[in-house]
């Protein structure tokens, strides 16, 4: 499912056009990658309700902020997601909505996930990032991932890897450094 | 706290991980309006992690979706079609000249404050080959304040000024005035300046002669052209 180098340049003429207030260009960069979009903020929200809300003010600031877009922040996709990733968090944290969320609500989700993190995702993770991840130890990977996939709070991880804060926070400040020390090679 | 590059790489990363909340994580939103470099940091994480969401299985948003961008962006009895809107006439001859100075007017940064009533809208003018931004522009929203601190803005050349403008949805642009290219200047915004700046969030900065636009309207070169956000 990886962008094409095609496909990313069609994304960066959308946005061209967009930022000069093109409706068109944005209904067709919409219908591009909502769904890939909506499948992210589903699985960071936890629940439907809040993840169309994450994914109407993403492409809210898409619409506004279209111009600010520029190659340094990487490839326009990963820009964009970016922004429906941060607006999730915010919400799902202005709401605590997890908190709410039954284990019901969950099961709703027709995206075959299981236990804390699936195995496919782990799996995808580690080849996205170069072989990076495998470097990690378990735990400091699981810490990662969980935060990037779920959106899981400093306590919240601890619960799930039944283990203190203070660890927690370490493996995930770890790791990050170890994960960085790899890409830069 | 100072802003070492270790502290820079740690927490950039854990910014884009989500997993710096809080006050802490406004602090740093702080430090990427004020620091190309920082800046740089949060754009590597969001370019690396960004890959994972790649991965994740994609899912088809209910219309309902589109249909609420729709009403929010142009309300409900307008559907999407080619018209190119928003920008008013005088504005277009400036956009294809501007698309040429692209790589001049660059990023405009998100600063994440609490705020207690009502909106308020800020943002930064920044240029792509100086680290720190040329002004940070920011709204004290109870008494129609603009404030602009002047961070890495040069003073225009000899015999010119820079002049601030608020560029409304529809329409000629509205002056702010002539703005100095060192220390915090305030602008008081007018009823109307206001209200076209609530709604189209968009600024520009034009070269005039000194003391202003003698004609009421933009007469030199757009330098800048930036979105406020209020979040």
């Amino acid at each position: 499912m990886a962008q094409t180098d095609a496909d990313q340049d069609q994304l960066m003429r959308l946005l061209m056009k967009i930022a000069q207030q093109d409706r068109r260009a944005f209904q067709e960069l919409y219908e591009s990658i909502a769904a890939r979009m909506f499948g992210l903020c589903l699985r960071l929200a936890g629940q439907r309700e809040l993840a169309e809300e994450a994914l109407q003010d993403a492409f809210i600031q898409i619409w506004h902020r279209a111009g600010e877009y520029h190659s340094d922040r990487g490839a326009p996709l990963s820009w964009m997601m970016t922004i429906a990733r941060y607006r999730t968090l915010d919400l799902v944290r202005a709401r605590k909505a997890r908190q709410a969320t039954s284990d019901d609500d969950l099961h709703d989700l027709d995206d075959g996930r299981e236990g804390p993190l699936e195995f496919s995702l782990r799996e995808a993770g580690a080849e996205k990032l170069t072989g990076c991840l495998d470097e990690l130890s378990d735990v400091q990977r699981d810490s990662i991932l969980l935060s990037y996939y779920r959106g899981f709070t400093h306590e919240e991880l601890a619960q799930a890897l039944s283990s203190p804060i203070g660890t927690v926070k370490s493996w995930i400040r770890r790791g990050l450094m170890a994960l960085k020390r790899c890409l830069e090679q | 706290m100072k802003k070492t590059p270790e502290r820079i790489e740690a927490l950039a990363a854990e910014y884009v991980l989500g997993s710096l909340r809080g006050a802490a994580r406004r602090r740093f939103e702080q430090w990427m309006m004020e620091s190309g470099r920082v800046r740089q940091e949060v754009w590597f994480w969001e370019e690396k992690l960004g890959g994972l969401a790649e991965d994740v299985p994609e899912n088809q948003p209910p219309a309902s979706v589109w249909k609420n961008i729709e009403r929010r962006l142009w309300g409900a009895e307008q559907p999407a079609d080619n018209t190119v809107r928003g920008l008013g006439r005088w504005f277009w001859p400036s956009w294809s000249m501007l698309a040429t100075a692209a790589v001049l007017v660059l990023a405009v940064v998100l600063v994440q404050q609490p705020r207690p009533t009502g909106e308020q809208l800020s943002g930064a003018i920044v240029q792509a080959n100086l680290e720190d931004p040329l002004w940070l522009v920011s709204e004290s929203g109870a008494e129609n304040l603009l404030k602009l601190r002047s961070v890495a803005a040069s003073a225009a050349e000899a015999g010119k000024d820079y002049e601030l403008w608020v560029v409304p949805e529809n329409g000629q642009p509205l002056s702010l005035g002539v703005i100095p290219a060192g220390g915090v200047h305030q602008v008081r915004l007018s009823d109307e300046a206001r209200e076209a700046l609530s709604r189209s969030r968009t600024l520009a900065i034009s070269l005039e002669p000194r003391g202003g636009s003698p004609t009421g309207a933009p007469t030199g070169p757009i330098l800048h052209v930036t979105k406020l956000y209020s979040l």
